[in-house]
């Protein structure tokens, strides 16, 4: 006979997942949405949101009822604590999808902007990140965690360049103005999804771990070499201090990074 | 709500001179849990009590309003206790298996009440103890003696007892409260499979028992019901300062 209160964590967990499934839906069709410059699309998004608003709801509510009833430790603690912040994170990464579908209709009549800046490339990545942290919440394997600290911060190097150039081209040609404020608008949402999905890695390591990831410099070094786990223990004990420009640097020029 | 299956309406009950309940009047739902809780004296096993008319064997104790279950007054002179208390299970704090075996601790109560076939009897004794969720640790000991079993096993055996007279309330005062962690989950993970056929009132002074299984939850504070409702809402949003109060502990 299973317990009661497993089901109710069980419920939890379901719930959340589906709420997962239900947000990278909306991410991936936003990004379709963007790529084809399909309008339509883009008002289903807005619409749809309420479903992740009222989903969202639901699970603050389970959550509170699982803290006020059962009295949670160790595991099951943690599960439910997680829960509530991946939810926040889930709702907000709902936001931002609905955000870049508000821009969609400003940006419709310049999409060779978005070929000429690879924008499909940063959209691929940004929907691969989005699919594989809600893979890791289904799974709880965190072994892959540190792929999607790798591809975050890949996405917003790319973000950040396209924005330069966005930035470069509204300096010489006036008319663009308005669409490129849309875009840059849309790229920061962009990196805004992948800031969420490492939140959310970080929340389901803390569930499984109990470590908290939260505010820790994830290296690259690190990222490289650790499981999440390993970084997790290197994060604490590592007294060397290779930071995010030093990334860039090597990012950019493609070097392998060294050993730590 | 569901439909009630327990109406009190202006219960007052005195022992003697002294008014330990003051005016109840409270719905009890059928095939629910409702779980009193509050401090010790505020008159919650009393109530309880007054539900089986355990109470009429304390000579001083005076009782005045009505208790009606399925909308029958059971205060009234024609009301059969015995019958009565047939349809009202009661499970006690501290168990008290009859000093006999398994088998006719279970039993006892059917075969009083007339059934006297054995494989009768033996049908009733294993749906009993399946019932109750210990039918796995003693069916190959049918005939030892229940003293020879645990505190945990007393007790489940204590409520298979109640079940094979087929109540249709079983009335728990602090069940689990004389258990070990393990054994207390037992019975409460026993408690959730029971409300689907029995209506369960407990009684219990552990705040974190009454969240965990009941659905209702009723708070009594010297002799009065203070605030009666949905579990998850005295848990989380109580309408009452009071309530609040004794839930996070900064009761006095």
């Amino acid at each position: 006979m299973e317990r009661h209160f497993e089901l109710e964590l069980e419920k939890l967990n379901k719930r959340l997942i589906k709420m997962g499934n239900l947000v990278a839906e909306q991410v991936h069709n936003v990004f379709d949405a963007l790529l084809k410059g399909d309008t339509e699309l883009a008002h289903q998004i807005i619409e749809k949101d309420s479903k992740v608003d009222k989903l969202d709801n639901k699970i603050d509510k389970l959550c509170q009822r699982l803290f006020a009833l059962t009295q949670p430790v160790a595991t099951d603690l943690r599960l439910i604590m997680a829960a509530l912040r991946i939810n926040n994170d889930l709702e907000r990464m709902g936001d931002h999808a609905v955000a870049i579908a508000q821009k969609i209709e400003g940006i419709s009549d310049y999409h060779e902007i978005i070929v000429d800046l690879r924008i499909d490339e940063l959209v691929k990545m940004a929907d691969m990140i989005v699919n594989d942290v809600i893979t890791i919440l289904n799974t709880k394997n965190v072994a892959f965690v540190k792929d999607i600290f790798e591809l975050a911060m890949a996405i917003d190097e790319k973000a950040q360049a396209a924005t330069a150039r966005i930035m470069e081209e509204m300096m010489h040609k006036t008319d663009v103005i308005v669409v490129a404020t849309n875009l840059i608008i849309i790229l920061t949402n962009i990196e805004r999804l992948a800031g969420y999905s490492t939140n959310i890695a970080e929340s389901i390591v803390f569930i499984v771990d109990g470590r908290i990831m939260k505010h820790k410099k994830k290296t690259f070094d690190m990222i490289n070499e650790a499981s999440a786990t390993e970084l997790i223990q290197n994060a604490e004990h590592s007294t060397e201090k290779n930071n995010v420009s030093n990334l860039n640097e090597n990012l950019s020029s493609e070097v392998t990074p060294s050993e730590g | 709500m569901k439909e009630a299956k327990i109406i009190t309406r202006d219960l007052t009950l005195h022992y003697g001179q002294k008014m330990a309940l003051n005016f109840i009047n409270i719905h009890i739902p059928e095939k629910e849990v409702t779980a009193f809780i509050g401090p010790s004296g505020c008159g919650k096993s009393t109530f309880l009590r007054c539900l089986n008319r355990m109470n009429d064997l304390i000579p001083s104790v005076k009782i005045t309003g009505e208790i009606r279950i399925d909308d029958l007054d059971i205060y009234q002179k024609k009301i059969d206790v015995v019958n009565l208390r047939k349809k009202i299970g009661m499970v006690f704090q501290k168990s008290n298996p009859f000093a006999k075996s398994i088998f006719e601790n279970v039993a006892y109560g059917p075969r009083i009440n007339g059934v006297n076939n054995m494989k009768a009897l033996t049908e009733i004794v294993e749906r009993s103890l399946q019932n109750a969720a210990i039918w796995d640790e003693v069916k190959d000991r049918m005939h030892d003696s229940a003293l020879g079993l645990s505190g945990g096993q007393q007790q489940r055996l204590c409520i298979a007892r109640t079940l094979a007279v087929e109540p249709e309330i079983i009335l728990m005062d602090e069940p689990a409260s004389a258990l070990d962690p393990i054994s207390t989950g037992k019975i409460e993970e026993l408690i959730f499979q029971l409300k689907k056929d029995y209506t369960i009132v407990i009684v219990t002074h552990n705040m974190q028992q009454a969240a965990r299984v009941s659905d209702y939850t009723a708070f009594f504070y010297l002799g009065e019901l203070i605030e009666h409702g949905k579990t998850r809402k005295i848990f989380t949003t109580p309408d009452k300062k009071q309530t609040e109060e004794y839930i996070t502990g900064r009761f006095g």
